[in-house]
């Protein structure tokens, strides 16, 4: 094949993305195109493709890793394999055809976002299946923020690609029972990091009771890292979607943020200043747009979903902001795989019978 | 002594009026209920399902024994469920066909005030579960206090006065009874549909909850215990056979006419101090307590007589302890390693806040004891006011309603001709439908395709099956389904019962096909083969005790009683639910 064959498909600007493209960049990617078509305010960016990445591996580099996929062992030795695994990927740089077109692709986001070296971008790893984006979003595949120039980004799209091979990783294949190495498996998106003032969710229903006639906000400082991740007691509000009042309201000890290093090119959890710690980081103008924003999301998409958003630096509402991912809402059905599911009032415990009741014939209207 | 000052009166005179406005006069009865009082049927009602409760009352109501049915499935459902918030439901509603109950579950409409409920739900229902035993604690207590006073009272000593209070208090101790009953039932079963609903999420299957609750001791497995107890001490006293043979009325006389019958008399009534105080159905005024009429309690002791041998308690509850906990550690191993916590503190938090031993064991201080007190005032007022000659006989006074009984003797006393005329009528209209009891129809109204209501399904047992066959209408059946209570699989002779009354006709050996039972009905288990139900899912009484004494029983089946004759030969399987008609009826 030739090389320009390959890099025409090797990379897609989002504007050129659409929700049929989700084999190729993976759902998560795939809706943000969709999103992105139809007006919405979501960060520009690109994605190098699914099967671009599977086909950067030689393939005696890539017989020599199904062959340690495969290697019987327990997984007491599964932090030895990942480290060889992640050695023999990180040891092959990308090749060349991929390499053009990833420069090419960030030289028309620079432009494009008018941030010329100034843009900052989230490289994200994109999962084909939606199991893997369930992996992805529990943060078993790596994202990077804060990324700068080229050279950078092709760095950490390998180290994305290798993430698949950590040993959580490699865990989590075991136990679904997949030991083949599937090349198709992962794509990345790199995304304009927006210059959030305060990030976080929305789930379009009630993560605790199930009850889809309410929306429920997470938010922090800065990026939505430390709320996806879980690092900190979130500010929490809970909003009635058919009326739009806040019917509930919860401050959070917000002591730490991830905030941009400027000079290490990356994103940092830091210790947050006392009076913002305590200060609500959304007013309730914002907290009910993002709530009625998050509801068009659900109803286009016909199930309940978690939206990641973003509200910039310097601008007002509405256009300040960004919806950065959505997924369906899995934690429902999922509980043990959620990865921001607010604590359960009954601290500490796995099982609350008053949720519990509430999800059953004590259910609420619409769940 | 000082001289009283007269009281001063400010007349409200003035104000009194038989309109609140202009046009508008206060129905009557409406103002205690949160949703709706006892209430014949109307047409209004075919639009939606009415189940007929003779799990709790087969044999129909008396007038008196509706104010006490107002305080308790209406009443008092209805405030529990108001206070403890419950989402989807007021609470129950009764009608009545005839003199028989039927019951309806009130939804609640409109979807604000179904999460403003289930807002307020978690508050009030949390910091109970947290500490159930401090909970159940005070309210047992506060119950058992007001037994103290009522059961220690000398009614016969009082004067007019004090008897009529002392009614008024026990009718008013009736209801807040009661209101604890489903204040508790309530949070329960919460608690208990939190648990269900966890095994369907992590692949147990809700049904297997009652399992893994069962073979916690009860006040009723104790009272049983004893009467077997007390057969062993007839046997070794030698004083057997007027237990088994004597007409009831006659058994005591008979009995302390035996060299060592006085001790055995003494120790029965020793028993009846402690284990007594019961009656025969919930509400129902007009049925004696063990203490009254000891009759139910030597005829059990009689039946477990003609067993060859006593039934070994602790051996039947070492099993039925060994068969739950088996049953645990299964689902503990079929468990996903992630679910296993929440499984753990689920269990843990329910073997604390125990709803399949609670709905047990409450019968002792609630159903079958709350309206003692209301009875045993009733029949002294009753025995004064036939001194008087105002009605024939003490017992008339269970034909009056409880207003008409306020009324006239608060000052109406005119009106006792009138009152007294009526009560033969009332007397016949009452038989007539206590011979009608087993003609009516399960269910009445609209029969829904599906009853989401897990405890609808649990304890009344209305199933897909069950209301399949209701819908099917009667045909000839020889297999019935339905849930499969306690394992095992035997063929024997059925024995249909109908009301409890009935149930000295159950012979040793027989398969008992019942509508539903209850407490009263637990020595039965002792004799029986098998049980079969009309009514009921896993975790009602029969199910329950079923599984104690380690007999197969099929609840739920809708329609075993119509199908099944009395004699037929019957196959019971209690792990299929399923029961077949072999052939019919022997002789």
């Amino acid at each position: 094949m030739s090389g320009t064959e390959a890099a025409g498909s090797a990379v897609l600007d989002l504007a050129d993305i659409r929700i049929t493209d989700s084999p190729r960049v993976g759902p998560k990617v795939a809706r943000l195109g969709h999103l992105a078509a139809a007006g919405w305010p979501v960060p520009d960016g690109y994605a190098v493709t699914a099967d671009a990445l599977g086909r950067w591996l030689p393939a005696a580099a890539r017989s020599e890793l199904a062959a340690m996929l495969a290697e019987p062992g327990p997984d007491a030795d599964l932090h030895h394999l990942a480290r060889r695994a992640q050695e023999l990927i990180e040891s092959h740089p990308l090749p060349p055809w991929l390499r053009e077109a990833v420069v090419q692709a960030h030289q028309r986001l620079r432009a494009r976002t008018g941030l010329g070296r100034r843009l900052r971008v989230a490289v994200r790893s994109s999962a084909i299946s939606e199991d893997g984006t369930r992996a992805s979003f529990a943060g078993q595949y790596a994202t990077f923020l804060g990324v700068g120039d080229a050279d950078a980004v092709l760095h950490h799209i390998r180290k994305c690609w290798a993430s698949g091979f950590t040993a959580h990783a490699l865990h989590y294949r075991r136990r679904a029972g997949d030991d083949q190495l599937h090349e198709h498996d992962l794509a990345v998106g790199v995304l304009e990091l927006v210059n959030a003032r305060s990030a976080g969710v929305v789930f379009t229903l009630d993560p605790v009771t199930g009850n889809r006639g309410r929306a429920v906000v997470e938010a922090n400082w800065g990026f939505g890292e430390s709320v996806v991740s879980g690092q900190v007691t979130p500010d929490r509000w809970v909003v009635d979607k058919t009326t739009g009042a806040i019917v509930e309201r919860a401050i959070g000890a917000k002591h730490v943020w991830s905030a941009l290093d400027e000079a290490a090119d990356t994103v940092v959890l830091a210790p947050q200043a006392a009076d913002l710690a305590a200060r609500p980081c959304l007013d309730d103008d914002e907290v009910r747009y993002l709530c009625a924003k998050a509801a068009e999301i659900e109803s286009r998409e016909g199930v309940p979903q978690d939206v990641e958003w973003a509200i910039a630096r310097g601008s007002p509402l509405p256009h300040s902001v960004f919806i950065l991912q959505h997924r369906p809402e899995t934690a429902w059905a999922q509980t043990d795989e959620a990865p921001a599911a607010p604590a359960a009032p009954t601290q500490g415990k796995a099982f609350d019978p008053v949720q519990y009741a509430l999800r059953n014939v004590f259910k609420v209207p619409g769940t | 002594m000082t001289t009283q000052a007269a009281a001063k009166v400010v007349p409200v005179d003035d104000f009194v009026r038989e309109e609140l406005y202009p046009g508008y006069k206060q129905p009557f009865g409406s103002q205690p209920f949160v949703a709706g009082p006892v209430r014949p049927f109307s047409k209004a009602d075919n639009s939606r399902y009415w189940l007929r409760d003779s799990l709790h009352f087969s044999e129909g109501m008396v007038p008196a024994s509706i104010a006490t049915l107002d305080d308790a499935q209406t009443w008092g459902a209805q405030l529990g469920a108001e206070i403890v918030g419950v989402p989807p439901t007021r609470g129950s509603v009764n009608r009545l066909a005839g003199t028989h109950v039927y019951i309806g579950i009130i939804d609640v409409d409109t979807d604000w005030q179904i999460q403003a409920r289930a807002d307020r739900f978690g508050d009030y229902v949390g910091p109970i579960l947290a500490d159930f035993d401090r909970y159940w604690a005070m309210r047992a207590g506060e119950l058992q206090s007001a037994y103290d006073h009522f059961d220690n009272l000398d009614l016969a000593g009082m004067d007019p006065g004090q008897l009529w209070t002392t009614v008024k208090d026990a009718y008013a101790f009736h209801r807040r009874a009661w209101f604890i009953h489903f204040e508790v039932m309530y949070v329960l079963t919460a608690n208990y549909l939190a648990f269900y609903q966890l095994a369907e999420e992590i692949g147990l299957g809700g049904s297997v909850v009652s399992a893994l609750l069962a073979g916690e001791q009860t006040f009723y497995g104790k009272t049983d215990e004893e009467l077997w107890r007390l057969a062993g001490r007839a046997r070794d006293l030698d004083v057997s056979a007027p237990l088994r043979h004597a007409d009831p009325a006659d058994m005591r006389r008979q009995i302390e006419a035996l060299p060592n019958g006085r001790i055995w008399w003494g120790e029965f009534e020793e028993f009846l101090r402690t284990y007594g105080w019961r009656m025969e159905e919930t509400c129902r005024v007009d049925t004696p307590s063990w203490v009254e009429d000891p009759a139910p309690a030597l005829y059990n002791i009689g039946t477990f007589l003609s067993k060859p041998e006593s039934f070994d308690f602790h051996a039947a509850r070492q099993l039925a302890v060994a068969e739950r906990d088996a049953q645990i550690e299964a689902a503990r191993r079929a468990v996903n390693g992630s679910d296993l916590q929440r499984f753990n503190e689920a269990l843990a938090g329910n073997q604390a806040a125990n709803f399949a031993w609670w709905n047990e064991e409450h019968n002792y201080l609630i159903d079958r004891r709350a309206a003692i007190p209301v009875r045993r005032a009733s029949l002294e007022l009753g025995a004064r006011l036939a001194a008087d000659g105002r009605i024939d006989r003490p017992d008339d006074l269970f034909y009056l309603f409880k207003p008409e009984l306020f009324e006239v003797l608060e000052g109406g006393a005119a009106r006792w001709p009138d009152l007294a005329a009526m009560i033969p009528d009332r007397r016949a209209y009452f038989e007539h439908w206590r011979q009608r009891g087993p003609e009516l129809p399960t269910m009445l109204g609209t029969i829904p395709d599906v009853v989401p209501d897990p405890i609808m399904i649990e304890v009344f047992g209305l199933s897909g099956h069950f209301l399949e066959t209701l819908k099917g209408g009667p045909a000839e059946v020889t297999e019935l389904r339905g849930f499969p209570a306690s394992k095992g699989v035997v063929e024997g002779v059925a024995r249909v019962i109908t009301t409890v009354t009935d149930i000295s006709r159950v012979q040793p050996g027989e398969i008992l096909v019942c509508g539903g039972t209850t407490t009263e009905w637990t020595p039965v288990f002792g004799i029986i083969k098998a049980c079969v139900c009309d009514t009921g899912g896993s975790l009602t009484h029969a199910a329950i005790v079923s599984r104690e004494y380690g007999i197969p029983c099929v609840v739920g089946t809708a329609a075993a009683t119509q199908t099944i004759k009395t004699g037929d030969r019957i196959r019971v399987d209690g792990r299929q639910g399923t029961v077949q008609v072999l052939a019919g009826q022997e002789h």
